[in-house]
């Protein structure tokens, strides 16, 4: 399958800077990461999602289906909601985070930046007649909106009334002509917004909205996802670490009779995990993944991801570390290094304060 | 700080982490164990998606549970449960600003 490139990427910015995520060419910064970080938590931001898969499931059993291979109950989300879930191999590993959206005749599954590949196979090799699976990514640009004041961005783009919709509602929307699909919903904890565009309109609509939004990349995202505990499924899942360990098991329903996974999640809630992951702040030298946690000069744990919080100001990260260790508020040497483990979310977003007005 | 003295003090949060789940599945009567709730679990929106109302039952839950107001806190107080430990228990709240040691 073809690494994704951005439909847009004629019009971003001059100077920005490039990388490989996964299958995907996304941009990591446009301009610096200060500067865009600052607009995600500051102001309002514009997001190039086009590294994540649009995966449509159709047919008279696409609801079954997707009941099968998601880790969350679709079974009523209508064509005006959508929601994020874990997609799960059967040993209970993670394959991917998507977020579902409702449609009147079938679902699209959104995927994480960089994982469509890996989400389509895993689609395919679980199959099943009556349901069709259909990579739509070639047809649209998804853009996303986030920060504190990403809902008069939305008034001024498309429509005031849609800024205030409640939380992971979706509404089919037009903008200056064009029907979009226009969705309350982020990852930041800042107020978030996504329109997934026709890819003929997409570089009109990006240019656009660069008049209100800074544009912001992929390193300054996941940076504000990390400081409110948002999963990035390829930092944090591993070979052997189940959701528990991971600390993701919002995303799963288990009260669901049937999943692919849910056996290994059942005896994963049911058992004693052996690790779990907990945040943690100190030190300006970025720990690498796997870099020791001790106390008194015994290993407790490892570093799972970690990077430099503007926000903190410091280094933040995550740590796994044996369960009745994992808690906020305790000192531990991490490297050489003595770090804090930290309440979550770690920065607390200005959003939560700020009206929609 | 020894390993031990560590143990003890995410004991002491996870006992009230593990009080705040318990009453938030009873009084809003969430068809969930506490236990699958995680401490640093997002309580509004995304995470366990309560609502404006569930808040209002919480304010009145948490103060006759921990004898602690919250009515004038601000929407970050609910940002986890571990959070919302540090509120209903401000001996927690100070480890987690100092660290342990």
């Amino acid at each position: 399958m073809e690494p994704l490139t951005s439909p847009v990427k004629a019009v971003h910015p001059e100077g920005a800077v490039y990388g490989t995520v996964l299958d995907a060419e996304v941009a990591l910064r446009f301009s610096t990461l200060d500067a865009e970080y600052e607009a995600i938590r500051e102001r309002a931001a514009l997001l190039d999602l086009s590294g994540e898969r649009i995966v449509e499931l159709s047919g008279g059993a696409a609801v079954d289906f997707a009941q099968k291979v998601l880790a969350r109950d679709v079974e009523y989300l209508t064509a005006e909601r959508c929601m994020t879930s874990l997609v799960l191999a059967e040993d209970g590993t993670v394959v991917d985070q998507v977020v579902v959206w409702g449609r009147e005749d079938s679902l699209l599954l959104e995927s994480s930046t960089g994982a469509g590949t890996r989400l389509l196979e895993h689609l395919r090799a679980h199959a099943e007649p009556g349901v069709e699976i259909t990579d739509r990514t070639a047809e649209y640009a998804l853009f996303g909106l986030e920060g504190p004041y990403a809902w008069g961005v939305v008034g001024r783009l498309i429509d005031g009334e849609l800024a205030s919709l409640p939380f992971e509602s979706i509404v089919d929307s037009q903008w200056d002509g064009v029907d979009v699909l226009f969705g309350r919903t982020g990852v930041t904890g800042e107020y978030g917004y996504k329109v997934l565009v026709p890819r003929e309109s997409a570089e009109r609509l990006w240019t656009k909205a660069l008049e209100h939004a800074v544009p912001a990349g992929q390193d300054a995202v996941e940076l504000a996802m990390l400081e409110v505990r948002q999963p990035v499924v390829r930092h944090e899942a591993g070979e052997g670490v189940d959701v528990l360990e991971m600390g993701a098991g919002w995303l799963v329903d288990i009260t669901k009779d049937e999943f692919v996974g849910r056996d290994a999640v059942v005896a994963a809630f049911e058992g004693t995990a052996e690790r779990r992951t907990v945040g943690f702040s100190g030190g300006a030298e970025v720990p690498a993944p796997g870099t020791p946690v001790t106390v008194g000069g015994e290993k407790i744990g490892e570093v799972v991801h970690a990077v430099h919080s503007i926000g903190l100001k410091s280094s933040l990260g995550l740590l796994r570390l044996p369960p009745d260790l994992a808690a906020a508020g305790l000192t531990v040497t991490v490297g050489d290094t003595e770090v804090v483990t930290l309440t979550s979310p770690y920065v607390t977003p200005k959003s939560w304060s700020t009206p929609i007005i | 700080m020894t390993l031990d003295e560590l143990r003890a003090t995410a004991a002491a949060r996870h006992e009230t982490c593990t009080q705040i789940k318990k009453m938030i599945v009873s009084r809003l009567d969430l068809p969930i164990e506490p236990a699958w709730i995680t401490d640093d679990q997002p309580l509004f929106g995304r995470g366990l998606e309560l609502d404006s109302l569930d808040v209002l039952e919480l304010y009145v839950a948490i103060e006759a549970e921990f004898g602690v107001a919250l009515y004038d806190s601000d929407m970050s107080v609910f940002g986890s449960v571990s959070r919302l430990a540090d509120h209903v228990n401000p001996a927690l709240a100070e480890q987690a600003q100092t660290g342990s040691a």
